[in-house]
């Protein structure tokens, strides 16, 4: 991947392809990765079952995923209104998705209850994912899209976030995740409304030029040093590709308390080059 | 892009979002049972205009609604401030009769072209300004996603209402008029791929008195686009300056006396961090900006009557592309 230019990210793209992108994961895992962050496109759960046909696998290894796919949902509200969008998302439940709405969500299309429909939603986004989860990978945390993180976080409404939380601990056993770019917002609102963030992930943006940093650089360093509870995963360590990885690490190395980093790879080469150097962290 | 707008505004600091207001049944369900308990929804809003209290009034419907529904708002409440997406208005003349009812409201008024507000094309619109590349030439420029790679059925592929024209292109309309003002003719073609009533291409020729020229390239069914892309190159006697949403470029030319240099500016070297980031740090810092006028009644930047400017170029591409 490439955020530095959407030019740069295309002319890329168009030389991947399932297999190389195998490679690309295979290689990453022997040089030490421990992951594999994804979005649910659907491409990705190609790769899953690529990954698991291949036998190329070199370790066990954890999965985190990112839900929900936000920018094919944007395009299909573009093309059929919002209306229309959510009537794509119920005709892509299975029937029985379809009953288990409306009778576990307490009729919940009838009188939207969105904390049911959110639960059913979520299990059917991920269900065809954990089908094709390899053997050897472990599903250790899902994480919610900073899309609806933050949008939860600006209208100060916490209440869907602990759904989302506590329905992935009870009913899928699996740590809840939340991506935001406004990692001291989401720690304030989280502790105000009581909400643990024990066992809970936190992938945010940490690098030396406070890109996508929000507020700013300083408030998201002051929070993780104060921060006791929670796991956090660094994302953006290379501002979208603007800083090398040795500039990275020297900033990286500054930070307490982080629990992982997520770096995006894109060749063999890349991967061994770039966890090579993430070896000394 | 409603409620990106309310997620934005209600987290900066002394503003708070009370109501929204949404047509559609079933949404206004699911916002009742999805927002926070102190934000009122309301299906009409002119009852809402009745029952509540509002400083100002995000616009963000169908682009064919705009005209009608900010005539009710200001004719309502004649302080109310009024942010609309763009486009202003589906034509010229629908934006002139807001400008119009506009100049009667002691409101401020400003039109979500938020391309201005993008650290990028404001670093472009600076070099230009400096003269980096000499005497413009001419340009080119494009728009270009993969929204549309099958008929849609929503608002935005209905005939006067929708099509990349008044979808997507406006952004890089208001871009060149931001950059050089207002242009004095063009000529132009459109195609449609893949809908049935309005166009999924445009390309047109686009004049000014100056003697500066170029084309512009607008189609949302290229494939492979991940995100919309924004591309504007000039070429000047001194150089080629290239703007997209990632970077700026300056190219300077053989015999330049521009010194420095190929010069290239990531978005990433030079922009600072919003006090709210949610999708793109465009959308807050034009938030902001309204917000702030909003406080301080300054004129916010681009007006309606800047945004009337793109409705009156929209309206010369059409006819062109009528005259063939």
């Amino acid at each position: 991947m490439s955020h530095l230019s959407q030019e740069r990210a295309r002319d890329r793209i168009d030389k991947l392809n399932i297999e190389s992108i195998v490679e690309v994961i295979c290689s990453a895992l022997s040089c030490g990765a421990t992951g594999y962050t994804f979005s649910t496109h659907p491409t990705n759960s190609r790769i899953l079952s690529a990954l698991e046909t291949s036998g190329k696998v070199p370790r066990q290894f954890d999965l985190y995923p990112v839900v929900p796919y936000a920018e094919g949902y944007v395009r299909l509200a573009n093309e059929k209104g919002m209306t229309g969008l959510v009537n794509e998302i119920l005709s892509r439940l299975s029937l029985s998705d379809r009953a288990k709405l409306l009778v576990e969500g307490g009729f919940s299309a009838l009188r939207l209850d969105p904390a049911g429909m959110l639960k059913t939603y979520l299990d059917a986004e991920l269900k065809g994912y954990l089908s094709t989860k390899p053997k050897n990978a472990t599903l250790q945390s899902v994480l919610l899209h900073e899309v609806l993180t933050d949008l939860c976080l600006g209208l100060g409404e916490t209440g869907m976030l602990n759904v989302f939380a506590q329905h992935l601990r009870e009913n899928h056993h699996v740590t809840p995740g939340f991506v935001t770019y406004n990692f001291p917002r989401f720690i304030k609102l989280f502790q105000e409304a009581g909400l643990s963030l024990k066992d809970v992930v936190i992938m945010t943006p940490f690098n030396s030029l406070g890109y996508q940093m929000s507020p700013s650089r300083e408030s998201c360093e002051v929070c993780l040093s104060n921060l006791h509870e929670g796991s956090v995963i660094a994302m953006s360590i290379m501002a979208g590709g603007f800083l090398s990885m040795d500039q990275a690490i020297e900033y990286i190395q500054s930070l307490p308390g982080l629990s992982g980093i997520a770096v995006g790879v894109s060749t063999r080469q890349h991967a061994k080059d770039a966890f090579a150097k993430l070896a000394v962290l | 892009m409603g409620i990106l707008h309310a997620g934005i505004t209600n987290s900066i600091s002394g503003a708070n979002v009370t109501a929204i207001c949404e047509k559609e049944s079933f949404l206004t369900t699911a916002a009742k049972a999805f927002l926070p308990k102190r934000i009122a929804v309301y299906k009409d809003y002119q009852k809402m205009m009745t029952e509540e209290q509002l400083d100002a009034v995000f616009v963000t419907t169908p682009i064919g609604t705009h005209a009608s529904i900010v005539n009710d708002l200001l004719k309502s409440n004649t302080t109310l401030s009024i942010f609309v997406e763009k486009p202003l208005a589906s034509s010229y003349e629908e934006a002139k009769v807001v400008c119009e009812a506009a100049t009667r409201s002691r409101g401020v008024h400003m039109v979500g072209f938020q391309k201005r507000f993008s650290p990028v094309f404001q670093k472009a619109k600076q070099l230009i300004e400096q003269g980096i590349m000499g005497d413009p030439m001419f340009f080119r420029g494009y728009c270009f996603s993969s929204d549309v790679l099958r008929e849609g059925s929503a608002w935005r592929f209905r005939k006067n209402t929708g099509g990349v024209l008044l979808d997507s292109a406006p952004h890089l309309l208001d871009l060149l008029i931001w950059f050089f003002g207002e242009p004095t003719r063009t000529m132009a073609i459109k195609k449609q791929v893949y809908s049935s009533e309005v166009e999924d291409y445009v390309h047109a020729v686009i004049s000014y008195d100056s003697g500066l020229q170029g084309h512009i390239d607008a189609c949302w069914s290229v494939s492979n686009f991940r995100l919309p892309e924004f591309l504007i190159e000039i070429y000047g006697r001194d150089g080629i300056l290239t703007v997209t949403d990632d970077y700026v470029k300056f190219m300077p030319g053989r015999g330049s006396t521009k010194m420095g240099g190929a010069q290239t500016y990531h978005r990433q070297s030079f922009e600072t961090s919003p006090p709210f980031l949610l999708a793109d740090i465009d959308y807050t810092m034009e938030d902001v900006a309204f917000l702030n006028a909003v406080r301080t009644r300054a004129a916010p930047e681009p007006s309606f009557l800047q945004a009337a400017k793109v409705n009156a170029l929209t309206d010369q591409i059409l006819v062109s592309c009528k005259k063939g």
